[in-house]
């Protein structure tokens, strides 16, 4: 019976953002975010009361998902934020960072919504038609004749995940990895539709993360007695598989919907296994090597395909289904009786392997794009924020394919893109204006906000108090420490930029980058050169960083196009 | 315990919900966030949603929600208009009321009883305000605004087409009000182009139908993107990945089917008696080897794309892969129907696809391929199709499946908008009048009855006749009014048929009355004039009320005796019969900004000037005064010439001089969807007049047909 119950009335409340509370939750949400940010970010340890395990991470996707908000505004902004991470992988803290600024800038400078939307739609199409531009001097092209670049990204994502724990010497031996199982997937010929395989992380914690290690192949984790009956093989051809996603058990499934009515001395069972051998017979006599069953295969099947030599493994699971098809060339079978020979696909060896405490099988592909990446973690924590890094930097490296292109990173694009804006709004208000039907003092105003949410998303990198400045020729984001931030000494204690592209030794002047400065074009076009000379540079992929900056002036301008809040209370 | 309907309680109620709608009106309005007890959060701006989620207990506020529910259904749009129009109604009913209580208080009557004599007379304005509706507006829209009529069609010589300016000026104003700030003109944008691409000739103007029947399905939700990353694909994209995927081109042809391929050991209410282990594996292998013969008859008939509504086991995606036939599993009915709707093609069914004859029911596809949208992966199929609808998706993307679901909810409104607009509406003016020629045999014998009265001027003896218990308590006199004739009877407007309305302190009841001639084309109206002395109690009350009743069966007549000359004559107010087209044609728009209100609060206005019933001009007066808080509240941001005094008096002059009103925003509304909308009000509005006493029943719900119908909003 359904329960009718009267509805209880929701709660309307009007213009959400001016309530003290929203906004003290969202500086809150912002204060939590912000100090995770970056290579020297602030690690947040989550746990759950009633139980579950405790999660220390510095990143956007761990650090949303298990944190619970409850209040309707916040809640689209993290959804907002786990969306395009779900989408991109990379940028998520930047875009919520920026996000919770934009709003709480223009709620302080009290525009009327419409304006400040329109005027925040304006300039987020400024910024983009920018760093899409040829004049950009932020964007770095592609070198694909070298992994320089790609080297670069991967090392710039795992420093800028401080809860992996990693040394240096660590740093390097993963980003190395993950660049050759990145390699090991892209296929050697290049049809008119390239499609990436995939690269499959094997858990093995406990172990040194040096330890890691890149397969080419499948591994699939067995126990000890089932590797110990794996004789070394007599073939030196490749070995003939069959794959099966049918259930190999002997169960009887496709009775149907009436009575099946069974005689007495009739049994199923022999009959359903009498069937089973005689598949057993066939795979034999088509001279079958392995046999890889999805589901169960019986035990006395399993009995007599060891007998005649054949390998079998059950149990594999519908993840490892795809990666295994595509890994042998062979069709998944579905049924017990007509198994075409088309069907069986092959490897090149199987053999069994033994990393820490665990075995595997390991399938040596002929040729595949299917690779295994073995990871190694001291502890479970820092395992799961390995992965996840790990994920992260495959799945910014498929981008970067994709968009030949990286972003310069450590707060550079964000000053630049700043000073460029202010520059270009500075010089040419009066057009602005004329299109878009606003004063000049409330474009001016909005510029500012906009500008100042970019700037501060990038001084939320530095947590140890230090001075932020920006230089006033490139429009750089330079870091000084705190002990020696005079204003006589900047060009000895600064060293290097954010990303690490100029040193303090070329003709610089700074400024503060929290006080005004005058607008100043800061130099487009980027010296060919100078991307080439600097060894470590810091990028970001161009087109999470892109859909980042989209996503959080779009979310920003929802929410304060919000004039209602109605909580069901039901 | 009960309380009391009335005026007063239901402005209060239209007020709270007129401030809420106050602030999402227009394109200053700003989004409503809304949670569900799920924690699922949605924007929007649609003022039913809104409406919805706020879960109201009052009974006569969820009465408002129902009636505004069931106009959206209808046309999609104008739901904040709706209250905000609704309450101001309400604020001038209460201004009347007012002016009638000053008069009781003199008196010196209980105040139940009072409150009985507000109900009557509440009662008898939503029975005049229905005659006006149903009568009177028609024709003043039919007469005076069709003047101003734009339209959206462009002629030409094969006829009407849409031209793709005017749909964006009809699409950017819709979305405007629909649609958050940020976006509201890519989604008209995205919107008109798909339509163009949808249509296939420019005349094409029933695929809006086929649009709003099935958008549900033409479109793929995407999260995490910006929204401007949403874009048109061509050919359909179901929201699911294939089983198998094949990649074949060239003359793949496609079957749907409905039910599982592989054949079962037995289907429901049958019995399978197996009685040996051979028959068991003869069985089994029979199964296999027919699964197999199917699928290799489909691939001989190339086919290569299988649609399933249901998930096929094992065996059959095992064989559709040998035979390198793709699969999508697990559609959805609307799917199957969408499909259906678009191919012509039938369902396939197991014999027909065993049996080794041509499979009649297949379809050519141009292509079938997976889309891939950032991490989703979709089929997407080339259809061809067989009706006006060119087959087309929109994938919809934005940070939020809140935002992306308020883009769907606002192309779906669109959609039903614009099939509004694009049919005929018709304005039920003139065709009631001739209905009413025909009368019934009721009135047949009433008629008889009247006829039998000696002369005009005897009514009260008609009416003793047909309810001889009311003699003693009532008192009928026919008024000379306006002395126009020396007779009692004043004809009036042609159309309209009857007013009754007390606005007189001294409680008078109108009952006027309309008496077509059975021969002559000219329409005569009858004015007869009952006052009634109520001796105070409730039961005269109801049977006054019940005599009135009989009293326009009366009316209803045509009767020999009571033709007169026309003394009221005005050429604008009474044109001749012909020239009445009583519909608001495919099309018709008027430019934004409430210009719709204006010209019908100024058209309004003169009516009322120069109708000399004073129930009629009061409702005119009403209705006028009403439609104005449209525009007052969307041009409440506007400063200087554009305020709202400013439009208002230059538009006024503009209509005196007869001259073109000159309007600041560009931008098209549909005339029959604004014309809708002023009669769902009016309708809700006479709904809360009639209600006289709240009952709140404290007991378990009987059925549940109250709630489906609270959720269907």
């Amino acid at each position: 019976m359904s329960r009718l119950e009267a509805k209880k009335p929701s709660l309307c409340k009007t213009e959400p953002l001016t309530s003290e509370r929203v906004r003290s939750t969202l500086s809150v949400l912002k204060g939590i975010i912000a100090s995770c940010y970056g290579p020297s970010g602030r690690l947040k340890q989550l746990h759950n009361g009633l139980g579950g395990c405790v999660c220390t991470t510095s990143q956007s996707s761990a650090l949303l998902r298990n944190l619970s908000v409850t209040h309707p505004i916040l809640k689209v902004l993290t959804s907002s934020v786990q969306n395009h991470v779900c989408c991109f992988s990379d940028c998520g803290l930047f875009t919520a960072i920026l996000c919770c600024n934009l709003i709480e800038n223009i709620q302080r400078i009290g525009l009327t919504p419409t304006t400040a939307i329109k005027l925040n739609k304006y300039l987020l199409g400024l910024s983009i038609s920018y760093l899409k531009s040829e004049a950009c001097s932020c964007r770095i092209p592609v070198d694909f004749r070298s992994t320089h670049t790609f080297l670069n990204l991967v090392h710039s994502i795992l420093t800028s995940k401080p809860a992996c724990m990693l040394t240096r010497k660590e740093i390097d031996h993963i980003g190395a990895l993950i660049l050759k199982a990145f390699l090991l997937t892209i296929p050697e010929s290049a049809e008119e539709r390239m499609v990436l395989g995939k690269s499959i992380i094997v858990p093995l914690k406990g172990q040194q993360v040096t330890d890691s290690t890149v397969l080419p192949g499948l591994l699939i984790e067995a126990s000890e007695v089932q590797l110990r009956r794996l004789l070394p093989t007599q073939k030196s051809s490749t070995l003939r598989v069959a794959l099966f996603c049918a259930s190999l058990s002997g169960d009887f499934s496709n009775a149907g919907e009436g009575t099946l009515v069974v005689h007495y001395q009739v049994s199923l069972e022999n009959a359903v296994l009498e069937q089973l051998l005689n598949l057993g017979r066939q795979l034999v006599s088509d001279h079958v090597d392995l046999v890889l069953c999805q589901k169960v295969i019986h035990p006395s099947l399993k009995q007599f395909l060891s007998e005649h030599q054949i390998i079998a493994i059950d149990r594999v699971g519908v993840t490892l289904m795809e990666p295994l098809s595509k890994v042998t060339g062979a069709t998944p079978i579905g049924s017990l009786y007509p198994i075409v020979s088309t069907t069986y696909g092959s490897v090149k060896d199987v053999r069994s392997a033994r990393f820490g405490s665990k075995y595997f099988f390991h399938l040596l592909p002929n040729e595949a794009t299917i690779c295994s990446l073995l990871l190694c973690s001291r502890n479970d924590t820092a395992w799961e924020e390995l992965k996840l890094t790990c994920q992260t930097a495959m799945h910014v490296l498929q981008l970067t394919i994709k968009e030949p292109w990286v972003l310069l990173g450590g707060g550079c694009v964000e000053t630049h893109l700043a000073a460029y804006i202010r520059h270009k709004v500075h010089n040419e208000a009066e057009a602005i204006v004329r299109d878009d039907g606003c004063s000049q003092a409330e474009l001016h105003i909005a510029t500012e906000a906009f500008c100042s949410a970019l700037e501060s998303a990038a001084v939320s990198l530095e947590h140890d108090g230090g001075e932020i400045l920006i230089d006033m020729k490139y429009g750089h984001f330079w870091s000084c420490p705190a002990d020696s931030a005079s204003v006589g000494n900047w060009p000895d204690t600064l060293s290097r930029c954010g990303c690490g592209l100029y040193n303090s030794q070329e003709e610089l002047s700074w400024s503060v980058l929290r006080s005004t400065y005058h607008p100043f074009a800061p130099q487009t076009c980027l010296p060919q050169a100078a991307s080439g000379s600097v060894s470590n540079l810091t990028v970001d992929s161009f087109t999470a960083k892109l859909s980042g900056l989209q996503v959080a002036v779009e979310t920003a301008n929802l929410i304060l196009d919000l004039s209602y809040v109605i909580e069901d209370k039901n | 315990m009960a309380s009391q309907g009335s005026v007063t309680a239901a402005l209060r109620v239209a007020e709270v919900l007129e401030t809420i709608a106050n602030r999402c009106v227009g394109p200053e309005g700003g989004l409503v966030l809304c949670t569900k007890p799920t924690g699922e959060v949605l924007l929007s701006r649609d003022g039913g949603c809104l409406l919805e989620a706020l879960h109201l207990e009052h009974p006569l506020a969820r009465m408002i929600v129902a009636c505004v529910s069931s106009h959206l259904k209808k046309t999609g749009d104008g739901a904040k208009t709706f209250i905000i129009f609704l309450c101001h109604l309400l604020r001038g009913l209460h201004a009347i009321g007012e002016k009638e209580k000053d008069s009781f208080t003199s008196e010196d009557i209980q105040s139940h009883e009072r409150h009985w004599k507000n109900c009557c007379q509440w009662k008898s304005i939503s029975r005049a305000l229905l005659r006006f509706q149903t009568q009177t507006l028609g024709c003043i829209v039919d007469q005076h605004l069709s003047r101003h009529y734009l339209s959206a069609f462009s002629s030409s010589a094969e006829g009407r087409t849409l031209c793709r300016r005017s749909l964006e000026l009809l699409l950017e104003p819709y979305f405007c009000g629909r649609v958050g700030r940020n976006n509201h003109r890519f989604i008209s944008q995205l919107m008109c182009d798909y339509v163009f691409k949808c249509m296939a000739c420019e005349s094409g103007i029933e695929v809006f139908e086929f649009l709003d029947n099935c958008f549900v399905e033409l479109n793929v939700g995407v999260t995490g993107l910006p929204v401007s990353e949403s874009r048109i694909v061509d050919g359909l994209v179901l929201p699911r990945d294939f089983s198998v995927y094949c990649p074949a081109d060239g003359g793949i042809r496609m079957v749907i089917v409905t039910e599982i391929l592989q054949p079962l050991f037995s289907s429901s209410s049958s019995e399978f008696v197996l009685d040996s282990e051979t028959q068991f594996q003869a069985s089994q292998s029979w199964i296999m080897d027919r699964t197999k013969t199917v699928m290799n008859h489909l691939r001989s008939h190339n086919v290569k794309l299988l649609l399933s509504s249901v998930k096929q086991p094992d065996l059959v995606t095992y064989c559709a892969r040998l035979n390198s036939i793709s699969v999508v599993e697990c559609l959805s009915s609307e799917e199957v129907s969408l499909v259906q709707r678009i191919t012509g093609l039938s369902p396939c069914v197991l014999p027909e696809l065993a049996s080794q004859c041509h499979i009649a029911d297949s379809a050519l596809v141009r292509f079938c391929k997976p889309l891939i949208v950032r991490s989703g992966r979709y089929a997407h199929l080339g259809l061809v199709s067989t009706c006006a609808f060119v087959p087309h998706c929109v994938v919809l993307c934005g940070p939020v499946l809140g935002l992306v679901q308020q883009h769907e909810s606002a192309f779906h409104g669109a959609f039903k908008m614009l099939r509004q607009l694009f049919t005929d509406l018709d304005l039920n003016c003139m065709i009631q009048t001739k209905e009413r020629r025909n009368p019934s045999p009721l009135a047949d014998s009433s008629n008889r009855e009247s006829s039998h009265s000696p002369k005009t001027g005897k009514y009260q003896d008609v009416v003793a006749k047909n309810k001889d218990k009311l003699e003693t308590q009532t008192r009928l006199e026919v008024y000379p009014r306006l002395g126009a004739s020396d007779t009692e009877l004043i004809t009036c407007k042609l159309w309209s048929a009857h007013k009754e309305t007390s606005i007189d302190p001294s409680q008078t009841n109108e009952i006027p009355k309309r008496l077509s001639p059975e021969k002559s084309r000219i329409v005569d109206n009858c004015e007869v004039f009952l006052e009634n002395n109520p001796t105070g109690n409730p039961t005269a009350e109801d049977t006054r009320t019940e005599m009135s009743f009989k009293h326009l069966q009366v009316a209803d007549n045509p009767g020999e005796g009571y033709t007169l000359p026309v003394t009221y004559k005005s050429p604008d107010t009474c044109p001749s019969q012909a020239h009445c087209s009583s519909a608001v044609p495919a099309g018709c728009v008027l430019p934004v900004g409430g210009h719709f209100e204006i010209l019908m609060h100024f058209y309004l206005l003169n009516y009322a000037k120069q109708c000399r019933q004073s129930d009629d001009a009061v409702i005119s007066m009403l209705i006028a005064n009403a439609l104005l808080g449209v525009p007052k509240i969307l041009y409440k941001p506007k400063k200087g010439k554009d305020s709202f005094p400013h439009i208002y008096t230059r538009a006024l002059r503009a209509l005196q001089t007869r001259q073109p009103i000159v309007s600041g925003q560009s931008g098209f509304e549909s005339v029959a969807g604004k014309y809708q909308l002023l009669t769902s009000v009016l309708q809700c509005l006479m709904k809360i007049l009639t209600i006289d006493l709240i009952i709140n029943v404290k007991r378990q719900p009987q059925k549940t047909g109250d709630q489906e119908s609270e959720d269907e909003l």
